[in-house]
């Protein structure tokens, strides 16, 4: 393949080849569409809405929450219907027009209290809010987290950085069926007199997982650590 | 570990044939991954561009039929991940197992899925 | 499963939106008490291993659909009512610590699996 040599400063770094995988990805769609296991139509429309969807949308619900009880109550009553707000249509904005095949149309909000932190799972698949949340970082996938989120949390919030003071006990929520959920997590000292812009810059993905507090400094997710092997498997 | 929902999941994945095979073999032992590629090329995007269209093949076939249906989908690829493509990064090993619960479904053959890595390698390597 | 079959209903309405008012009036309210049923898998559960058999109290009743059991099979004539339920952690698991004797797990579990104690 030609080597491109880049002479313009401010253009973005691009990786210049072509992996296997993207190759493979590309094969395997062809083939799918060729026997009709789906239409190019259906594939288009559900990767645009996959590109579409982020954490922000949910984000900006948990900062009008804090700053408007009355959305709060409207947020923790009917989920869907405080969506709406954040400009989320779960029924619609899906390519179905009647929900995705494995989000459906009943997202539930878990105020965390005082008193009360939740935190949430899906034991039997990693189900998840993406139409309003994004879509589901690695750790939540695997069988680790799920496994042991719903026996021990304490320790696995504990390596997650949250260590919760005395008095708050914690919630798991294992969404195995079609409700979605998502965390809204308790407004951090610190953010007196805050904008709706401001207070959503930090509420982080993992905020409302369950798996980080909300803190004034903090606007991003915390680098996992990737589950690698230490000594990789060849073969068998 | 307690008899719990995961483990009966990886029982019904079980039933699936996790033994290696070799077109994804192949791919997984010379292909680049993206955190690989971004570290040469200085990209920081944190996703591969095909990752999206993955997503989209997910739902697509969860979406159109019985063929794949997205539990068992997940289950195999815990299945897979935990053994077979354990050294394998996040969305490379979700792609593969993808293409692996496909073969062993026979939903794709093996040796069409070789030819047509072929025909698309050279087709986007034509410059 | 092939959701395309209520695909007509749902469309606009939403699932599990387009079950609503089929599966007449829900055997349990917020605060009963009720057990988990371990029903015999026939092949597909969303029934967790680990609450079989645990009591738990009924949070809330949150929609009308047809078991996921059943759904699996495309059998959606009899949708029932579903119910997050919580469960005290120390009910679930035999280590866990006294200390947060007042943690607890929510799970969502359709009416069929549910009794009264």
């Amino acid at each position: 393949m030609a080597e491109k040599h880049n002479h313009d400063h401010n253009h973005a770094p691009m990786v210049e080849e072509i992996s296997d995988f993207e190759v493979l990805e590309i094969a395997v769609r062809e083939l799918c569409i060729e026997k009709g296991l789906f239409t190019i139509d259906d594939h288009r429309q559900f990767t645009e809405y996959a590109h579409n969807i982020g954490p922000l949308p949910a984000a900006r619900l948990v900062a009008k929450a804090w700053l408007d009880p009355e959305f709060k109550k409207l947020a923790l009553e009917d989920g869907v219907k405080a969506s709406l707000e954040v400009g989320i249509d779960w029924i619609t904005s899906p390519p179905t027009d009647f929900g995705t095949p494995s989000d459906y149309c009943d997202l539930r909000i878990l105020e965390d209290t005082a008193t009360t932190k939740h935190v949430v799972v899906c034991t039997l698949c990693s189900c998840y809010p993406r139409p309003i949340l994004g879509h589901s970082p690695e750790w939540y996938r695997t069988p680790n987290y799920r496994r042991r989120i719903v026996r021990w949390p304490r320790d696995v919030l504990s390596e997650f950085g949250v260590n919760l003071p005395e008095g708050v006990n914690v919630r798991v929520e294992d969404s195995n069926q079609k409700c979605r959920f998502m965390v809204m997590p308790m407004r951090p000292e610190g953010t007196e007199g805050w904008t709706e812009e401001q207070l959503t810059e930090i509420v982080t993905r993992d905020c409302m997982l369950g798996v980080a507090l909300p803190h004034p400094d903090r606007k991003h997710n915390a680098k996992r650590p990737i589950h690698k092997a230490i000594n990789p498997v060849h073969g068998h | 570990m307690a008899n719990n929902t995961i483990e009966a999941g990886k029982a019904a994945a079980a039933a699936i044939d996790t033994s290696s095979i070799e077109v994804l073999e192949g791919i997984r032992d010379k292909g680049r991954v993206w955190e690989d590629l971004c570290e040469q090329y200085g990209v920081k995007n944190p996703t591969p561009p095909w990752k999206m269209s993955l997503e989209g093949m997910c739902d697509a076939l969860s979406e159109a039929n019985c063929a794949l249906p997205p539990v068992e989908r997940r289950w195999e690829e815990d299945e897979l991940s935990e053994e077979l493509y354990l050294d394998v990064p996040f969305p490379e090993r979700q792609l593969l197992a993808l293409a692996h619960s496909m073969i062993r479904r026979n939903l794709v053959d093996e040796n069409e899925l070789a030819e047509r890595m072929k025909i698309v390698d050279k087709r986007l390597n034509m410059v | 499963m092939n959701r395309s079959h209520h695909a007509d209903k749902a469309t606009g309405v939403g699932d599990p939106q387009c079950f609503k008012g089929e599966a007449g009036p829900a055997k349990f309210k917020a605060g009963d008490r009720v057990r988990v049923k371990d029903l015999p898998d026939i092949f597909y559960t969303r029934t967790m291993q680990y609450c079989r058999n645990v009591v738990c109290e009924v949070v809330i009743a949150t929609h009308e659909s047809p078991a996921a059991e059943d759904e699996a099979w495309d059998n959606c004539d009899n949708p029932e009512w579903f119910y997050i339920v919580r469960f005290k952690q120390q009910d679930l698991w035999p280590e866990y610590p006294d200390t947060y004797s007042n943690d607890t797990l929510q799970t969502e579990l359709s009416e069929r699996w549910l009794e009264l104690v």
